[in-house]
């Protein structure tokens, strides 16, 4: 049971105080900010005690967001869950997640929060229903900017109009429902270990289908996936280029009954977002991992530490990943850097906080291999320290990719929709721990 | 325009104006006045001068506004009771409106006003819209119930409000259903003797089938409740399984992990042989490593979770290694936690894969995250023993790494190694000392001392080694400096020729120079042991010393049944009961999980753990758990300040108190006219004192035969060398006796024995020395008795183990006591037990009971069945109080039992057992 919930920026400011059962005084607020702030590194921030009070909160759009409990069968699973619930829906009904649309729209949270929870227990978290009981406009935050060019072409040209879907269009409060569409999302996370013989020891793929939904009339949502697309082991479908998940969950409201035979999921969908379906693999990735790392460490004879990278893309050569960065660990005490890099967009950067040189590729396409040299200098080095360098982190985004290959065949809405295409579907894989060992 | 303008103004006179503004004529101009008044609420401010003025514009159409009215209302009505029976009115009226949406708004709000005035006014609405013809307004009005129940309980029940509660369970709505099952829940709580979640199957079937039909939320709601079910038969706990599998692919976690928790009770109660049984083990696994692809904070939460998951059943995520490993951007305290799961999993199976990530971890940067893993090989080597080699060699290699804190930890694992398999590793003692300059931490200083010490025979320079440490003996840390005295005294016993001058050095230093009393009067005890006889100080230094097991680390197991019970729980996260963080007026319930079924089964170890207390023989858990299930087991090894000892005596306290209060008015009448139901043997002086009064052991005879339970083997020829002792303790004539037949199953003659007790909970203390007639010859066994007092916790050594002693002793209850005491003890205290298949009529019963001192107070007849009402009391001062139901024609006996420590009750049933079948 939630005995009160609060909103708090970053600063510690008040933005929502809810008390649900008078158990405890609004001065807890202030415990908590110092608890939370004074919290060291390596203590789990998830349950903190104060007296009879337990503190529960999760970090969303840079706020924290607080429940209170005393009763000791509350599950601090519940409330977690529950308060990231909360964070979509404030999202959902805000547009965005910040301090400020918050503080716009406090009369607004305030109603959903009287019809999402009562008396601490938690009523619903569904804006199918919440839309019956919510009479609060949303104010949106967007703000006015000269350089928000996204809407307008070179010269005013239409150009790629039709195509793109201005970057703002999937961030507004459902509520202003001028102009409607769908966004279907495939996100993929993809965690990799390589091992130093260059095996690789584990890879997994945990993804999910996100569907955002602007649509006031929409009845049903027909998404259909590969059609080869298989669950579990026993169930492969024919041979070769099957696209297979270990382990399969689906939001309550998807329907299968088409799934089975067709590959296809019914939903009718509810305004705002929801994850449609969640999925994992592990160790049989259809493609072998994106990247590959050469590295050759050696001691030069002016007593410096050389690292050699050699960096090589398996991607598939039409595709490529964007923003990757590729961290690695250096030996204690480490002064200064020199590199060698192959192209100028290419940055490297020693952070020595971390004991880690960081590697920035801003776009790497698939079949392509890059190459870089690092000179350390490295007061006192020794045999051992070259045991430092230790395993390599790299993170990136493959655009418009699934590893696991899924892939939306079509997208159909009933009714028809009117008018021009309104319906969107991305495909991203981010990294989600991808460790080269060296 | 926006609202955020409303958290500007700071003006003077800013309430003023807001009232200007609140009373003005437009409505938009009053919404946006009541905004800035609840955005200055939030922020802190007191603007409750301003109630008047709100309450008026209660009365508008606007939805909108009425909501902002209402939330200013649930805020300040507490500081304004009688301003706030201004809104009863509406509030009154807005329960009558044609619109469900503002019904139920009125009657939530006027659940969250916690003035006691208004509860009156709010029984009429509350009682209407409870048979509302809205669902939504129905789910509303359930959770007011809880909410009025709050405030006023009394009134709840006169109104007949809990009636119409249980009735809305089998509402048609699903969510109306979830609602009533969560206040009725928590009403529950806080009254632990009413029946108001009385589960039947009946009940249980309604719950089952709107749980397919609830919100996810209410699914939680329901989930929870069905845990608290206790089912018939394993049948029954099947089929409500098979019906609560489904909503572990549900893609709400809270949903999967309550589920889970149902799963894990009820699986208690199926025959392992099942068929179903293993399937249900295999469906459990893919749910919780899904519940890993969360954000890190349901991640911990789950992984503490799984953490006593894998503690009670590792067989469901035994091939599931993979999915702990630690991920590089985990956050420290993910990490953590999976390290620990990943030891709980280590196998023989899987032991190489596990070692060579945890050598991988050994190089990250994070320094504390080294550290545990550092350990976790170490653990690894005590848990797996064929792997003791390759962590020895991978944590050697560490050590190579020269990196300080690897080195550091990594010889404190390697002392703990040599502790668990002497004499087998010693050729890296080289390796080590060569470390011996880099090491500034205190643990690794003492842990290498440690080592040094204990191998000083094969280090060629071991006191130049220790001589080196000693020349800063004073700034170093008392757990080096204890360590360095007990080294070098092992030293000088070893090689007593050469460093004579070494030791006389240390025991001045720590007798003479040192202000720490720990540390001189260790000095002083070597210093004495050495002058007087070297030879018994060679025995006592460099006794062997008793080998550490892996399991110091695991949950003591009636704490970890409790947490199964709780899990998901914030007890599963802290890995504390839930008496432990929070206080008792909140109703904290023990739960148990449930006794495996059918006696056929009772061998299994389940059903064993639920007595565990009691039955585990010899176990060598060490008692860090706070519970008193081990208060019966007297354990060697001396006990550690948490363990049981300091709890048994609160308990004791306890009932003193009981005593105290229960008694005292009792007292002031004098005891001039003793109640009927006291035995005539009862002639002990009366001092005043309440404690001599029950501390009559001596004063009474042994009526009838004496019950002797049988012996049982107490420590099995395979532990202890080929001496096998079986036992058990009777009572002679007020005299408790514990029998004993020791054999000597060993090759060789064995001699001089002798006993000692551990201090234990009941004070039980040999009487006098054990009399047995050495030698005692290969083969041949002997009865002893040794006669006991429970005079005193008694300290000396021998090699009889851990015994356990199950010891009910005498006490007489007046009839009034007895009444007042079972009242006095919490409900909750209260555990049933069945005892089947016993033929006797309740006279024959309690003449049996008698003889294990088990004495009826009071007898009456109801219905046809005998209840008997007898009370006990352990040496220790516990008591039991117990009601025993016997129906003439039916073998099965039911006994209730209230303690003030629960943690007996399944001990005093099992005599119980005992006794009445024997």
């Amino acid at each position: 049971m939630i005995s009160q919930l609060f909103i708090l920026s970053s600063k510690g400011d008040h933005l929502i105080y809810k008390d649900f059962r008078g158990e405890a005084g609004n001065d807890v607020i202030n415990v908590f900010y110092e608890k939370v702030t004074a919290l060291p590194g390596d203590q789990p921030p998830v349950v903190m005690s104060h007296r009879d009070l337990h503190f529960v909160h999760v970090r969303q759009g840079g706020l924290y967001w607080v429940a209170t409990t005393t009763s000791a069968g509350s599950s601090p699973f519940t409330i977690i869950d529950f308060l990231n619930r909360l964070a979509a829906l404030v999202t959902d009904y805000c547009g965005s997640l910040s301090e400020k649309s918050v503080q716009m729209n406090f009369a607004l949270i305030y109603e959903l929060l009287d019809e999402v929870v009562d008396y601490g227990y938690i009523q619903t978290t569904s804006s199918d229903v919440l839309k019956n009981f919510i009479q609060t406009e949303a104010v949106s935050s967007r703000p006015f900017s000269l350089f928000d060019l996204s809407n307008v072409g070179l010269f005013g040209a239409e150009t790629q109009q039709s195509k793109v879907a201005p970057s703002s269009a999937a961030t507004r409060p459902i509520q202003s429902s001028r102009d409607q569409g769908v966004f279907v999302d495939v996100i993929e996370r993809l965690s990799v270990i390589i091992g130093s013989n260059g095996a690789v020891m584990k890879a997994d793929v945990e993804g999910e289908i996100k569907v955002k939904c602007y649509m006031l009339n929409c009845s049903e949502m027909r998404i259909g996936l590969n059609e080869e697309f298989s669950i579990g082991r026993s169930t492969l479908r024919g041979y070769g280029a099957a696209v297979h998940v270990d382990e399969c969950r689906f939001h309550q409201a998807v329907k299968l009954d088409e799934f089975d035979d067709h590959r296809i999921l019914k939903l009718c969908p509810s305004q705002g977002e929801q994850t449609v379906m969640q999925y994992q693999l592990s160790d049989n990735l259809p493609s072998p991992p994106p990247f590959r790392l050469f590295p050759t460490i050696e001691r030069d004879n002016r007593g410096r530490l050389l690292i050699y990278m050699k960096l090589r893309c398996d991607l598939p050569p039409k595709s490529a990943a964007i923003n990757v960065s590729v961290s690695v660990p250096v030996p204690k005490g480490c002064v200064s850097l020199s590199q060698e890099l192959s192209s100028p967009e290419q940055r490297c950067e020693l952070k020595p906080q971390s004991r880690s040189l960081v590697w920035t590729v801003p776009r790497c396409s698939g079949g392509t291999q890059l190459s870089a040299v690092f000179k350390l200098d490295v007061p006192g080095l020794s045999s051992a320290s070259m045991l430092e360098v230790g395993p390599v982190g790299l993170t990136f985004e493959l655009p418009k990719l699934t590893s696991t290959g899924l892939q939306i065949r079509f997208l159909r809405l009933t009714p028809v929709q009117p008018g021009p295409s309104q319906r969107w579907v991305r495909y991203v894989t981010h990294s989600d721990s991808y460790i080269i060992r060296v | 325009m926006t609202d955020s303008k409303y958290f500007t103004t700071t003006k003077k006179g800013e309430i003023f104006e807001l009232k200007a503004e609140l009373n003005s004529d437009k409505k938009e101009k009053k919404k946006e006045a009541v905004k800035k008044v609840i955005a200055s609420m939030t922020v802190g401010k007191d603007v409750s001068a301003l109630f008047p003025d709100v309450v008026n514009c209660m009365q508008t159409d606007n939805l909108e506004l009425k909501k902002l009215v209402y939330l200013y209302l649930m805020n300040y009505a507490k500081s304004q009771p009688d301003m706030a029976i201004m809104a009863v009115n509406t509030f009154v009226k807005d329960c009558e409106d044609p619109n469900p949406l503002i019904r139920a708004l009125a009657v939530r709000t006027m659940g969250c006003i916690r003035v006691d005035k208004i509860t009156e006014y709010l029984c009429e609405p509350l009682r209407k819209c409870l048979k509302d013809e809205d669902p939504y307004v129905r789910k509303t009005a359930a959770v007011c119930v809880a909410k009025l129940h709050d405030i006023n309980a009394q009134l709840v029940e006169d109104q007949g409000f809990l009636d119409t509660l249980k009735d809305l369970i089998s509402d048609s709505n699903p969510m109306v259903v979830a609602n009533a099952v969560a206040a009725l829940s928590e009403i529950a709580e806080s009254h632990p003797n009413s029946n108001l979640m009385d589960l039947n199957p009946q009940t249980m079937n309604k719950l089952l089938t709107a749980l397919n039909e609830c919100t996810e939320w209410g699914q939680i709601f329901i989930l929870d409740c069905l845990a608290n079910y206790t089912p018939r038969d394993d049948r029954e706990s099947q089929s409500i399984c098979e019906r609560v599998t489904p909503r572990l692919s549900h893609a709400n976690s809270a949903v999967v992990l309550s589920a889970v928790k149902v799963l894990m009770k009820f699986m208690e109660m199926l025959p392992k042989d099942l068929d179903y049984y293993g399937t249900l083990l295999k469906k459990l696994a893919p749910p919780l490593v899904t519940l890993l692809s969360a954000e890190p904070e349901l991640q911990y939460v789950a992984l503490r979770n799984i953490n006593l998951i894998v503690q009670r059943r590792p067989e469901i995520l035994k091939h599931e290694m993979k999915v702990f490993y630690v991920k590089y951007n985990d956050p420290i305290y993910v990490k953590l936690e999976k390290l620990d799961i990943m030891i709980r999993l280590a196998s023989q199976a899987n032991i190489a894969q596990v070692l060579a990530e945890l050598k991988e971890y050994a190089t990250e940067v994070d320094v504390d995250f080294v550290r545990k893993a550092v350990r976790a090989i170490g653990r690894c080597a005590i848990k797996v023993e064929q792997s003791a080699e390759r962590c020895v060699s991978t944590l050697l290699d560490l050590i190579q790494t020269k990196v300080n804190y690897v080195v550091q930890e990594a010889i404190v694992v390697i002392k703990d190694i040599f502790r668990k398999y002497p004499n087998k590793y010693e050729s890296v003692i080289a390796t080590l000392c060569e470390n011996l300059d880099s090491l500034d931490e205190p643990e690794a200083r003492a842990a290498m001392i440690w080592i040094v010490g204990e191998y000083a025979e094969r280090i060629d320079n071991a006191d130049e080694l220790l001589e080196s440490f000693l020349e800063g003996f004073h700034d170093e840390s008392t757990q080096v400096q204890l360590q360095l005295l007990t080294a070098i005294v092992k030293l000088f016993l070893k090689k007593p020729t050469e460093t004579q001058e070494l030791v006389q050095q240390v025991l001045s230093l720590a007798t003479q120079d040192s202000d720490n009393p720990d540390l001189r009067d260790r000095g002083y005890i070597y210093w004495r042991l050495l002058s007087t006889d070297p030879v018994a100080a060679k025995e006592v230094v460099l006794a062997e010393k008793p080998l550490i097991s892996e399991e110091t680390d695991l949950i003591e197991p009636t704490l970890l049944e409790e947490l199964i019970c709780h899990i998901g729980t914030l007890a599963s996260v802290y890995h504390k009961p839930p008496s432990a963080f929070v206080e008792g007026n909140h109703g904290v319930q023990h739960k148990g999980l449930p006794g495996s079924a059918g006696s056929a089964e009772s061998e299994s170890p389940d059903a064993v753990s639920a007595g565990a207390a009691t039955e585990a023989p010899a176990a060598v858990i060490p008692s860090q758990g706070d519970l008193l299930g081990d208060l019966l087991n007297l354990d060697l090894t001396p006990p550690a300040t948490t363990g049981p000892l300091p709890h048994s005596g609160g308990m004791q306290m306890g009932a003193m108190d009981l005593l105290g209060g229960g008694l005292d008015s009792l007292m002031g009448a004098g005891f001039g006219a003793p109640p009927a139901a006291m035995p005539p043997a009862f002639s002990a002086p009366v001092s005043g004192s309440l404690y001599d009064l029950f501390d009559l052991d001596n004063g009474v005879g042994m009526p009838l035969g004496s019950f002797c339970p049988p012996k049982t083997v107490w420590l099995p020829a395979m532990k202890a060398k080929g001496l096998e002792i079986s036992g058990t303790f009777v009572r002679h004539a007020g005299v408790i006796q514990m029998e004993m037949t020791i054999t000597n199953k060993a090759m060789s003659v064995m001699t001089g024995f002798a006993i000692q007790f551990n201090r234990n909970s009941f004070g039980l203390a040999p009487a006098g020395p054990i009399q047995v007639p050495s030698p005692l010859s290969p083969n041949q066994n002997i009865e002893v008795s040794l006669p006991l007092n429970t005079v005193g916790p008694v300290m000396k050594m021998e090699p009889l183990n851990n015994l356990q002693v199950k010891k009910t002793l005498v006490v007489f209850l007046f009839r009034q006591v007895f009444l007042a005491t079972w009242k006095d003890i919490p409900n909750e205290n209260e555990s049933q037990f069945q005892i089947k298949d016993c033929h006797l009529n309740s006279d024959a019963a309690s003449n049996k009971l008698q003889s294990i001192n088990i004495f009826t107070i009071a007898e009456r007849t109801v219905d046809g069945q005998d209840m008997l009402y007898q009370s006990m009391k352990l040496t220790n001062g516990i008591w039991a109080l117990a009601e025993l139901k016997v129906q003439a024609g039916n073998p099965n006996y039911t006994v209730s039992l209230k303690c003030r420590a629960p943690e007996v009750s399944q001990c005093v049933f099992q005599s119980y057992e005992a006794v009445l079948k024997n």
